[in-house]
């Protein structure tokens, strides 16, 4: 009797099951497009360049792609909540330069190389979230905006590690590269360890209250508020973790390259942006899934990657990375379920 | 309204100044559960000191706040909140972007049994299917999919804000202008929500400047003015005009 009327669009017959509903509701869904346009971009390169589905190739493009997705997914954390962290290019290089210095000063002392490795991981992360800790307080106790704030540690942090390292790689490290070689098939070992992190991730942004309140922030802090949501502390664990992740991407740097050099990383923040709205997450915040980062990440790194291989000039990657951002938010805008703000 | 019980919230001189501002002076009321209440008055006559200092955002700085006939000292608006009162905000309301499952149980999750549970998994299932039936014992209405609030009309969105306080609240929902910005059609929908609050024996203070609308769902009328009541009576002892006159104070 006194029900409120439900105009949204004829709702109530949703669950229809034909199969071509279902195949023009998997059209409409931008997870799938995402897919369609990983796959059709890898089929062109390989068109090109049949070696480019070679074990060999695909191991290098997983590292790659590994990388990227660890500091893509710390930044999708933040930009969910409303924020934005172009603090984590520099934070991998002034963490991976630290933790070359101290992997370095170890192994000077007889070190063996995996528990020198181990405690360089943990410096770096400490590093990483120390910059995180950082810009959480500029942002929670200062009340400086997310950009802002983490400007000015974008600032900071470059030019800590070039302080750090006098403008030089530290440490030269061969044992420790030749393991960013080595895994299981297309898995290399470090790319398995970030797939864990990843996945862990994930599993937390869509299937805990740490995620929920993370979406319920970024859509409504005052609702976030008002439901009893510790807002700025929460805010200050996005920014700790993302900082913490940049840490550690500077530690699979170290392991990539065999050393720590002050110019790793550096401009990383506008790839790992640039992949989470090309995943579909909104810079306003509240909306944003992994799967669309990741296929973002993958999206970018094939692209980027493949450009090489065909021998386009790589003057022209950032080029076309730029028409792919363009298209991803131009869709964004024009999609029927995108809300008007 | 039965005179003879206890009330289920009552304020006895309560007072509360900002610096040289007195924003409250020696306000008292008793409200009743199963009541609805009309908070009315111009700009600056203290509707919103006095809902902050109910839901426990500011204390009092003199005077007595009861609640189920216990005195309250609220710290926090988590201290009313557990007290059973549940206020909605203007800027508050919900989470455009969760769906109604998720803002119904904001701050609240229902997590999963078992070990996952105990590291933060959500029960997203149950919470879904719990915000349905506690919704529809307030006459509102959803598809039951996973739609987020913001493909929800207006006045759904705020039936829905309303709905959550009362699934919340034990004894007492506040208001604060809920059918702002909401066409004719809609704030029928929100207004007939704080009927069926009424009906489940909660006590809801509606503040408002809509007077039509206060005049049409509310039991009694208290009208502040310059931070003191200043008429406190039945709804059916108000017309329009004389409201208009309490509030403005340009009446006999």
């Amino acid at each position: 009797m006194s029900t409120v009327q439900t105009p949204v669009g004829s709702g109530e017959e949703t669950p229809v099951t034909s199969p071509w509903r279902r195949v023009l509701g998997l059209v409409g869904n931008q997870q799938f497009i995402l897919l369609l346009v990983l796959v059709a971009v890898m089929i062109y390169f390989d068109f090109h360049n049949s070696r480019f589905f070679s074990v060999s190739e695909f191991q290098n493009l997983i590292v790659d792609l590994s990388a990227a997705a660890l500091v893509a997914v710390a930044e999708l954390f933040v930009i969910v909540s409303g924020g934005i962290d172009l603090s984590v290019g520099s934070t991998i290089a002034v963490s991976g330069v630290v933790g070359a210095q101290a992997i370095v000063h170890l192994q000077s002392h007889h070190f063996g190389e995996l528990p020198s490795l181990l405690v360089g991981t943990v410096v770096c992360a400490g590093v990483g979230a120390l910059v995180g800790t950082v810009n959480a307080v500029l942002i929670t106790k200062a009340n400086l905006v997310p950009f802002v704030a983490t400007l000015v540690t974008l600032s900071a942090g470059a030019g800590l590690a070039l302080f750090f390292s006098q403008g030089a790689q530290i440490g030269y490290d061969p044992v420790a590269a030749t393991w960013s070689s080595t895994g299981f098939w297309i898995f290399t070992w470090q790319a398995l360890i970030v797939l864990v992190i990843v996945g862990v991730l994930g599993l937390v942004l869509h299937f805990t209250s740490y995620g929920r309140y993370n979406y319920a922030i970024g859509s409504n802090p005052f609702a976030a508020r008002a439901a009893g949501i510790n807002v700025n502390r929460h805010v200050a664990s996005v920014y700790v973790m993302s900082g913490m992740l940049a840490g550690l991407t500077g530690m699979f740097f170290y392991i990539r390259i065999g050393g720590g050099a002050p110019q790793t990383g550096i401009g990383t923040e506008l790839e790992a942006i640039a992949a989470v709205v090309i995943g579909g997450a909104s810079l306003v915040g509240g909306v944003g899934l992994i799967s669309g980062t990741v296929l973002g990440v993958a999206i970018l790194t094939v692209v980027t990657d493949g450009l090489v291989f065909i021998n386009v000039s790589t003057y022209w990657n950032q080029v076309v990375v730029a028409a792919f951002i363009a298209v991803a938010a131009i869709l964004q805008t024009v999609s029927p379920g995108t809300r008007k703000r | 309204m039965a005179p003879e019980k206890e009330p289920i919230l009552e304020l006895r001189n309560v007072s509360k100044s900002y610096g040289s501002v007195r924003a409250l002076s020696d306000v008292s009321f008793k409200a009743y559960a199963g009541e609805v209440i009309g908070l009315v008055g111009d700009n600056g006559a203290g509707k919103s000191s006095l809902i902050k200092t109910i839901s426990g955002v500011h204390s009092p700085d003199a005077g007595e706040i009861f609640v189920d006939g216990v005195q309250r000292h609220w710290r926090s608006p988590h201290d009313s909140m557990a007290a059973g009162i549940e206020t909605l905000y203007q800027d508050s309301g919900l989470a455009p972007d969760l769906t109604i499952g998720s803002n119904i149980f904001l701050g609240r999750e229902v997590k999963k049994r078992g070990p996952l549970g105990r590291l933060g998994f959500l029960d997203q299932r149950t919470m879904e299917r719990r915000a349905l039936v506690e919704l529809d014992k307030v006459g509102i209405t959803v598809p039951p999919s996973k739609r987020t609030v913001s493909q929800l009309s207006g006045g759904q969105r705020q039936a829905v804000a309303i709905g959550r306080a009362v699934m919340w609240a034990k004894h007492v929902i506040i208001l604060d202008e809920p059918t702002n910005h909401l066409g004719a059609r809609q704030s029928q929908e929100v207004l007939k929500v704080i009927r069926a609050a009424r009906e489940q024996g909660i006590c809801v203070l509606f503040i408002s400047h809509t007077l039509p609308h206060v005049l049409e769902v509310t039991d009694r009328i208290i009208v502040l003015r310059l931070g003191r009541v200043v008429r406190d009576s039945l709804t059916t002892d108000y017309t329009v005009e004389s409201l208009l006159g309490t509030i403005t104070g340009l009446n006999s």
